[in-house]
């Protein structure tokens, strides 16, 4: 009775789950899923820049246009346009980049075809500021965005 | 004591099977994990060494574009340094030479390769993808982008990494 038991247990043990098959699939699949994987997700921002053209077509629509323009200086923002009261967010308050988001919504809601904006930084300005701003803006619903030079003179538009 | 002996030897010998369930939870966890971080669409962008790119919300995937990497005050095309703002004359000009002379020897060789395709040229959009360092001035930018778009690549892509 209990040699019984013993050929039963070993009957158990050897047993086994084929894994080859299954470990050869994954031999094969991650050396090809590491070469192709990424680890850095870099995405884009799209810009146009005007040719002579657009340029005119710029020009001309300015007279209508709400000129939107939001200024990165040292400190703070300056959100202003036409028929708009000019508005400061300190940039050294916290959250200064989601008061400046409810500015632009307020904004576009009063002005839902309104899609420009220009952001307007100076030459010492950083770049990860510009994209912050444009970031700000893109997702208030303003998708044109036109870089400008403190001067006064238009270089890209999205 | 023999018989322990002989009851040891005996379990030396039989043939164990090599244990591989922790082996399989490791290639488990790694295949999703490399499946997740797999892409499919778009292009590509490898950041170049040493430029820390901004973050950003944006989810536009990349297109094979010329590349141009700027950080702290040097232009790279391709993986080739070509010039450095603070040796260019700042105050007489936004055009940066060096670059310019690169970015017409680009585009006529693309312009060939449309002829010699049969593509029309006038259809040919200039594509460029700027990786700019975090830290970079507006100023660097500003003329970067001038010299494009006066040799003619009017379709600018600023390389960001996607926080999503």
């Amino acid at each position: 009775m209990r040699r019984r038991n013993r050929r039963g247990y070993r009957q158990f043990i050897e047993s086994d789950l084929e894994i080859m098959p299954l470990m050869n699939l994954f031999v094969a699949l991650i050396p090809m899923l590491l070469i192709s994987a990424v680890f850095v997700n870099v995405t884009v921002i799209d810009m146009k820049l005007p040719t002579d053209t657009s340029d005119a077509q710029a020009v001309s629509n300015t007279q209508k246009a709400l000129n939107l323009a939001v200024t990165i200086r040292d400190d703070h923002f300056v959100v202003e346009g036409r028929k708009l009261r000019k508005q400061v967010v300190a940039r050294k308050a916290e959250n200064a980049d989601s008061q400046l988001s409810e500015i632009l919504v307020g904004i576009k809601q009063q002005y839902p075809d309104n899609e420009e904006i220009m952001i307007i930084s100076q030459s010492r300005t950083l770049y990860e500021d510009i994209i912050l701003v444009m970031d700000v803006s893109r997702e208030s619903g303003m998708g044109s965005v036109s870089l400008l030079g403190e001067p006064g003179e238009q270089k890209g538009q999205e | 004591m023999r018989r322990r002996g002989r009851r040891r030897s005996h379990i030396r010998d039989r043939h164990t099977p090599l244990r591989m369930t922790s082996m399989m939870d490791i290639l488990t966890v790694l295949l999703l994990f490399l499946l997740k971080s797999f892409v499919v669409e778009g292009e590509v962008i490898t950041p170049v060494p040493g430029v820390q790119l901004p973050e950003s919300s944006s989810e536009t995937t990349p297109q094979s574009a010329v590349v141009i990497a700027i950080f702290d005050d040097n232009i790279m095309i391709d993986s080739e340094l070509i010039a450095s703002i603070s040796n260019e004359n700042a105050e007489a000009d936004l055009l940066i030479a060096a670059l310019a002379d690169r970015l017409d020897e680009a585009l006529e060789k693309s312009l060939l390769i449309a002829e010699r395709r049969g593509e029309d040229p006038d259809a040919f959009e200039g594509q460029i993808a700027i990786q700019g360092d975090r830290q970079i001035e507006f100023e660097i930018l500003q003329r970067v982008m001038y010299t494009c778009n006066a040799s003619g690549y009017e379709n600018i892509s600023l390389a960001v990494v996607g926080t999503s």
